[in-house]
């Protein structure tokens, strides 16, 4: 079932198409991924799925409601949470969920900001200003009251950016938490390839404001077919170049005794048994296959 | 309408104003000093120039706090929000426009208010001027017009800086001062050349300090000034709302609302 429905979205600023005809869905329990260079449409998504974008053609569903027609019904619904918004930060962490609290009209607030600040280990610090938190405890100031609403979709625009990588897995954990605890849906974008790979069920790429690729991130990886192979023998370097050379394939020697060959994944079993037939003695193998983060790079390259 | 909504930001609005020196300076504490520097200037005039006029311009001074803070506490409110890139945390939650905007409406009538009676407690004090004697109902009329015409512009200024960004947030505290020359603030509409008293009396303050004047001269209520400032506050009102509006909308469209913040 999906919880929100975007068809055919256009946005134009002056001549600059920043999201071009996108259409997908987000299933209810999901994490989906919206990932893209800089300037490929996402935050501008986001922002249309906020409210506070206009979009120029194209149709946002939220729980098979039309958005602009029922504004108030589907944002009481949703929350969001970025690095790049902060709260107030002359307000303490209290007075800020108590007014994020009414703004949603959560019955028995006090209770329900109790519960969630203790959740996130927070309850020392409900008395301190905002902007004398951490970038962590800002964070995880900033999920609950993402989280205020008991919301069914959660955007999440880089929550982990500016955050060390100790923190980041921690919220992390709490993301992943969040899903298995309430099945929040999520809409998570990143620039961190590894995070998403960790917590993502699917990945849509986006560049120049249109849909490159939509598939699980594995089935993404799977795309790109070359490998990277790291053998290291007991045999004279000759006997390796010459059967390299011989099948034409890319290598760079790495010492006397290692060799990198970059291939087709297809390859590697040949490889290995070649040099096997040809007296070389492989004492280990590693093979290096391509991550998100290759895939991100083949796609923002237009390769 | 939602009572809950309203109540979050009053209570926003409360805790910006009680943790920012800087508000409680621009609200609270400069309007006072000015009404006391006016005051000890109402002391001197009133040796030469009569006491009836020195009336005038203490009156009119602590009248045009009501619009001044009024307008000042909406507009920048706002950029507070702007200012810690909080703004967005707001406008993404079910609160309507019209419930954000009467939000703001009643905290700037709440602060102009408490600065109208201690005021007037001020003036009656150091410079033996009771701001009652021209009524207490006249003074509610003239404060409600007063309040509704300043929050007319505050959206006004509101929708410019939603459409123009930050370059725009000087409006705030700016725009209204171009303003005042032309309201008849301590001084007869008359005085003003016919170009400049023309647009003086397309402004409803003008007819407001008027009758504030008319009753401090001859002791009557000039209903047909109070009438016609409540006729072009309405329409300033309407105007208002359809500028902010579109203001809005038009922000939303070209995508400087959500770059508000960055």
């Amino acid at each position: 079932m999906n919880v929100f429905e975007i068809k055919k979205l256009t946005k134009k600023f002056g001549r600059a198409l920043a999201v071009n005809n996108i259409s997908f869905a987000l299933k209810k329990g999901e994490i989906l991924g919206l990932l893209g260079p800089n300037g490929a449409g996402k935050t501008t998504t986001i922002q249309m799925l906020l409210g506070i974008t206009t979009p120029d053609s194209g149709q946002i569903l939220y729980f098979g409601k039309e958005f602009f027609s029922n504004k108030g019904d589907c944002l009481s619904r949703i929350n969001y949470a970025s690095a790049f918004n902060t709260l107030q930060g002359r307000e303490t962490v209290s007075e800020n969920l108590t007014i994020s609290a009414l703004l949603y009209e959560v019955t028995d607030y006090k209770k329900k900001i109790k519960e969630l600040v203790n959740y996130f280990g927070m309850s020392e610090l409900v008395n301190a200003r905002y902007n004398n938190l951490s970038s962590g405890e800002k964070t995880r100031t900033n999920l609950i009251k993402a989280l205020l609403n008991s919301p069914e979709i959660l955007l999440l625009d880089e929550p982990t950016a500016s955050l060390d990588p100790d923190i980041a897995d921690k919220t992390l954990q709490m993301i992943e938490k969040l899903r298995a605890d309430h099945k929040v849906s999520i809409l998570y974008t990143s620039h961190n390839m590894k995070e998403v790979d960790r917590i993502c069920d699917r990945v849509i790429f986006l560049n120049h404001g249109k849909i490159e690729a939509e598939d699980t991130p594995l089935n993404l990886t799977k795309r790109i077919d070359e490998a990277s192979l790291r053998l290291t023998y007991d045999a004279k370097q000759i006997l390796v170049k010459s059967y390299l050379e011989k099948n034409k394939h890319k290598y760079k020697f790495e010492g006397d005794d290692t060799v990198i060959i970059e291939t087709k994944e297809k390859h590697i079993a040949n490889i290995i048994f070649g040099l096997s037939g040809e007296n070389v003695w492989i004492t280990n193998i590693e093979i290096e296959k391509p991550t998100l983060e290759d895939v991100f790079i083949k796609i923002s390259r237009n390769k | 309408m939602s009572l809950n909504k309203i109540k979050a930001i009053l209570l926003h609005e409360l805790y910006v104003t009680k943790y920012s020196v800087e508000v409680i300076n621009d609200i609270i504490l400069f309007p006072l000093f000015s009404i006391i520097v006016f005051g000890f200037m109402t002391l001197y005039m009133a040796g030469f120039a009569g006491e009836v006029i020195a009336q005038h311009v203490l009156t009119g001074m602590i009248l045009w706090q009501v619009i001044n803070i009024t307008q000042y506490s909406i507009a920048v409110g706002c950029l507070w929000d702007v200012w810690s890139r909080n703004l967005t945390n707001i406008f993404i939650t079910p609160i309507t426009t019209v419930e954000y905007l009467i939000s703001y409406l009643i905290s700037g009538a709440f602060k102009s208010l408490f600065v109208l009676i201690f005021a007037s407690i001020m003036s009656n004090y150091i410079f033996k001027f009771n701001i009652l004697n021209l009524g207490i109902a006249n003074i509610v009329i003239y404060f409600i017009i007063l309040t509704v015409f300043a929050f007319s512009f505050a959206i006004i200024v509101l929708g410019l800086i939603f459409r123009l960004g930050t370059r725009a947030q000087a409006l705030s505290w700016g725009l209204l001062n171009i303003f005042q020359p032309l309201m008849a603030v301590i001084y007869p509409a008359s005085i003003l050349p016919v170009p400049f008293r023309t647009i003086a009396y397309m402004l409803p303050p003008t007819y407001i300090f008027e009758a504030a004047r008319a009753s401090i001269n001859n002791k009557i209520i000039r209903w047909d000034y109070i009438g016609m400032a409540l006729i072009l506050d309405i329409i300033f009102l309407i105007v208002a709302i359809t500028v902010f509006n579109l203001l809005f909308e038009s922000s939303k469209k070209s995508g400087q609302f959500a770059r508000l913040e960055t």
